[in-house]
């Protein structure tokens, strides 16, 4: 069961970062090229039909998920970098320090992630690499939050006890000795970062404080879509059905490693 | 336990303060002159000026920061620079229609991830059917799910409402028409998430003793497991409950926006897209004041439940 919701994932994870390599080659129009066929159905000119300004919506779901992707993984990095040696260094060190990263992390952990990275977005603007950092930066505490507890668990083992007997130093001990024990749950850890912030970047372009058009974004495509559900359902459900796969795949993925 | 109590509800005192600051230098430093988006680029300095004395930005952000804390405690948050309407009779009406909507989903949630779950499945196609179900709620975000239900029941069926609001006291009926859809909405992520909590509590309480007694007394395994497996597998689920209410508060935001409920969550999102600022602040600083009020209820509660854990 865990062994198939793997491969599934995975198999999402690997078509849609291919379909963002190859988007021009797979694509059938330019994505920010408008016509005069407003709000068509799906056909064969069309596969997924156009949308209010005549745009290929299939060739836009493609270039869409470069931006999402962009946006995942860079946050799953960023939040990666921040989380993970925070969450050693209170876990190995334990005293003050522990004491202070444990009172930042529940409070951060507590706060609505949305609603935060709708006033930062806001404020600092909504570009690419901003939406990557803001993302990454309200997700650190998870990481390190479970990364401080599995430390804490791995410190008390025998082995790290021996090596610290041997006058190990810390930093070859981590390197050694913690750090390949909790690289099953940082690499579960990144997949489903990955999935919450692509899942928050949709919300917040859906909300219309994300990627500002006409950047092809799946959030923004769906919010457009909404306001013509009655006349072609397509415009909103394609690029929604984008993000809820791509969502999945990374959350299979993380889960199945956990 | 009354002492744990107190020093647990100290120990909030210097996160709401810090929060709040954080947040008011936030929204201050960062937007740019208030003055200056009220009254266009080419204001006149002696107007930019005049209206920042009238407001008060001219004085440092700490000297502002006070005297928002100040007005607030006493239920003042300013004017609405869109409205020019008092941010608090904006926000207030505005309170009930959002915890109806949040209460309901996350009863919703509770009710479906543990009965649900409690069923003793023989032939486990229930248990693939609610891990099937528990992951869609996780994995599809808020506003397509939302989007999904409308064309479905609302467009292409015609049994419910597409969006809007009608209250109670207008017409009850209507009133819960217009309910199921963002009820739904929001709290599958919540049946997903309790699911899994529940789950693992479950399989756990599953195997003690005096689930086995009471098997051996003959009882059938649907009593067992409704009442005497249920009972005792569902603390954790009221644990989580308040670990993700910050969650909630953002899904609840893309809810209502969806569904044109008239909750706080979408005049948040009305006010960042309008820069409105004091309406903007006043929401956030509920929002995260609220939030971590609620944390601490969830823990407090927790312990009166369970007395092993206190404070170290």
């Amino acid at each position: 069961m865990m062994a198939m919701t793997r491969v599934a994932g995975l198999a999402v994870i690997i078509m849609v970062i291919l379909v963002a390599i190859f988007a021009p080659l797979l694509a059938t129009y330019s994505p920010f090229k408008s016509s005069v066929d407003f709000l068509q159905g799906a056909s064969s000119a069309h596969w997924f039909g156009t949308d209010d300004l005549g745009r290929d919506i299939y060739s836009r779901v493609l270039f869409g998920a470069r931006t999402s992707l962009f946006i995942g993984i860079g946050a799953a990095v960023v939040a990666i970098f921040l989380g993970v040696p925070i969450g050693i260094v209170a876990g190995y060190f334990g005293g003050r320090v522990d004491v202070l990263a444990v009172q930042v992390i529940d409070l951060f952990v507590a706060l609505p992630g949305l609603v935060l990275a709708l006033i930062i977005t806001t404020m600092i603007g909504p570009t690419l690499p901003n939406l990557m950092f803001v993302l990454g930066f309200v997700m650190w505490p998870t990481v390190a939050r479970l990364v401080r507890g599995q430390t804490l668990n791995i410190r008390e083992a025998v082995y790290v006890e021996a090596a610290k007997a041997l006058g190990g130093k810390p930093i070859w001990i981590i390197w050694t000795h913690i750090w390949p024990n909790i690289l099953r749950i940082v690499s579960a850890q990144f997949a489903i970062t990955v999935s919450f912030a692509i899942f928050t970047s949709a919300s917040l372009s859906f909300l219309g404080l994300g990627i500002p058009p006409p950047t092809p974004d799946w959030g923004g495509m769906v919010r457009t879509g909404f306001d013509f559900l009655s006349v072609t359902p397509l415009v909103s459900m394609a690029p929604g059905a984008a993000v809820a796969i791509t969502v999945l795949g990374f959350y299979l993925v993380g889960s199945s490693i956990e | 336990m009354l002492n744990y109590i107190i020093r647990r509800s100290l120990l909030i005192i210097p996160n709401v303060i810090l929060l709040t600051a954080l947040l008011f230098w936030s929204v201050t430093a960062l937007l740019g002159s208030p003055a200056a988006m009220m009254l266009g680029e080419d204001a006149s300095p002696q107007a930019l000026a005049e209206l920042n004395s009238v407001y008060g930005f001219d004085r440092s952000v700490f000297e502002q920061y006070l005297s928002w804390v100040w007005s607030a405690l006493q239920g003042d948050f300013g004017r609405s620079f869109a409205t020019q309407e008092r941010v608090i009779e904006a926000i207030l009406p505005r309170i009930p229609a959002s915890i109806e909507l949040a209460g309901l989903a996350i009863l919703l949630a509770m009710f479906g991830a543990t009965v649900l779950n409690s069923i003793p499945h023989a032939k486990g196609v229930l248990t693939t059917f609610n891990t099937v179900l528990s992951v869609i709620g996780i994995t599809v975000p808020n506003f397509m799910l939302g989007i999904s239900l409308i064309y479905v029941f609302s467009v292409t069926l015609g049994w419910l409402p597409t969006s809007g609001w009608v209250y109670w006291s207008v017409d009850p009926i209507k009133h819960i028409m217009h309910l199921i859809l963002p009820v739904v909405t929001l709290s599958a992520f919540y049946f997903g998430s309790f699911t899994l909590v529940y789950r693992a509590e479950y399989k756990v309480i599953y195997r003690q003793l005096f689930v086995k007694v009471a098997r051996a007394k003959g009882l059938s395994e649907s009593r067992i497991s409704f009442k005497h497996i249920l009972p005792n597998s569902i603390l954790p689920v009221i644990t989580y409950i308040g670990l993700s209410l910050g969650q909630l508060t953002g899904g609840a935001v893309v809810t209502e926006t969806v569904f044109s409920v008239p909750g706080i969550g979408r005049l948040f999102v009305q006010s960042i897209s309008s820069h409105d600022f004091p309406v903007m602040l006043a929401i956030g600083m509920i929002i995260i004041v609220g939030v971590i009020f609620m944390n601490l209820l969830a823990d407090i509660l927790y312990t009166v439940v369970n007395p092993q854990i206190r404070l170290e």
